[in-house]
């Protein structure tokens, strides 16, 4: 019988209401086992990856160009980076396009650097409280605390970044005023 | 002046997260967590306690017409009806039978926490889409907090019999149709 072996720590960012395309997964680093159901049941687009360039393993490459998966890699450690905040600034520039849905958004295990990400699209795209983004944090890295993950996203101000929007791409869940 | 000025903010309920299109799972909401949920344009709310929610949270649902459904309310109010008792059977099977039709969604299963009773039904539905079991425990304890998984709900999740659900593949949502059809 087939049987479907998520990603670790997989779980959804976004899931709009009003578009089907317009998603947003999280997880840890797809291990050949979870193939099957990311190929069968996400339909993805483009897979981001917050980590290091060589921890992409050769069947994971093929995995991704066998199944026409745009895969883009930020080379990032944690939040304490000296480029956070470019990378973070690129992380936007692809989420502001609908073009690139769905995305899979993954680090290795799923928890401190996807959820500093998360934690940066509830606030700046959500508008969510902190504290909200605080308890979904905690969801997904076992009651761990990251205080400079959490700091972090409480600084973070969009004003420190640039984007050229295009308003034309603009996911629908964001209401751009 | 406000003392608060939480107003402009978005305030998730408690453990609330988004499960799949159109489906959320989450602890009671709060006044503070309406306007949020507002915007989620939902259809229908799970209700798994056995105790009736706040007024408030029924008032809320009466104005932006979602349907409660109340699938863990005994209504023959049974001397084994206790709030700390998990799910049972019967409780199960209705409040998927309301998630496996596509015309309730968007949709938010809810308790009073967000943690057992929710994750118990989560758990079977993640088993119903061919999911293996431990990656439907793990995602059941994400949301247990410190405190950890009841054994209880995991072998709930883990006798979940999917055979005995009959399915319309018509009237099911695509996330679930997706992982059938292979």
């Amino acid at each position: 019988m087939k049987m479907y072996i998520p990603p670790l720590n997989f779980g959804m960012v976004i899931n709009s209401s009003n578009e089907s395309k317009e998603i947003i997964y999280r997880s840890g680093f797809p291990q050949p086992l979870n193939y099957s159901y990311i190929k069968e049941t996400l339909n993805l687009k483009t897979i981001i990856y917050f980590g290091k360039k060589k921890d992409i393993t050769k069947e994971y490459q093929l995995f991704t160009e066998e199944n026409g998966y745009n895969l883009i890699v930020f080379e990032m450690e944690s939040v304490r980076d000296d480029n956070i905040n470019k990378i973070m600034q690129d992380m936007f520039s692809l989420v502001f396009n609908k073009e690139n849905y769905p995305i899979l958004m993954h680090s290795n295990k799923g928890k401190h650097r996807i959820g500093v990400v998360t934690g940066l699209i509830r606030k700046i795209i959500l508008g969510w409280s902190i504290t909200g983004i605080y308890q979904e944090y905690s969801i997904y890295t076992g009651n761990v605390k990251g205080e400079m993950d959490l700091e972090f996203i409480n600084n973070f101000d969009f004003s420190d970044i640039k984007i050229d929007l295009d308003l034309e791409r603009l996911p629908s869940f964001i209401n751009y005023v | 002046m406000n003392i608060l000025t939480t107003r402009n903010k978005i305030i998730p309920p408690i453990n609330f997260c988004p499960v799949e299109q159109k489906l959320y799972r989450s602890g009671q909401p709060s006044p503070l967590n309406f306007p949020f949920l507002s915007t989620l344009k939902l259809k229908c709310i799970v209700w798994l306690s056995n105790e009736d929610p706040e007024d408030s949270f029924l008032e809320f649902c009466e104005i932006n017409n979602i349907i409660i459904q109340f699938a863990a309310i005994n209504p023959d109010f049974g001397e084994d009806d206790n709030p700390w008792d998990g799910l049972n059977e019967k409780s199960i099977f209705s409040a998927l039978e309301t998630l496996l039709d596509k015309q309730n969604y968007p949709l938010l299963v809810c308790c009073g926490m967000g943690r057992h009773r929710t994750g118990t039904v989560i758990g079977c539905l993640r088993r119903l889409m061919n999911w293996n079991l431990a990656s439907c425990s793990e995602e059941y304890r994400r949301f247990t907090g410190s405190r950890g998984g009841r054994i209880l709900v995991e072998l709930l999740i883990e006798g979940f019999n999917k055979d005995a659900v009959e399915i319309d593949e018509t009237s099911i949502p695509d996330f679930i149709l997706n992982t059938l059809n292979y």
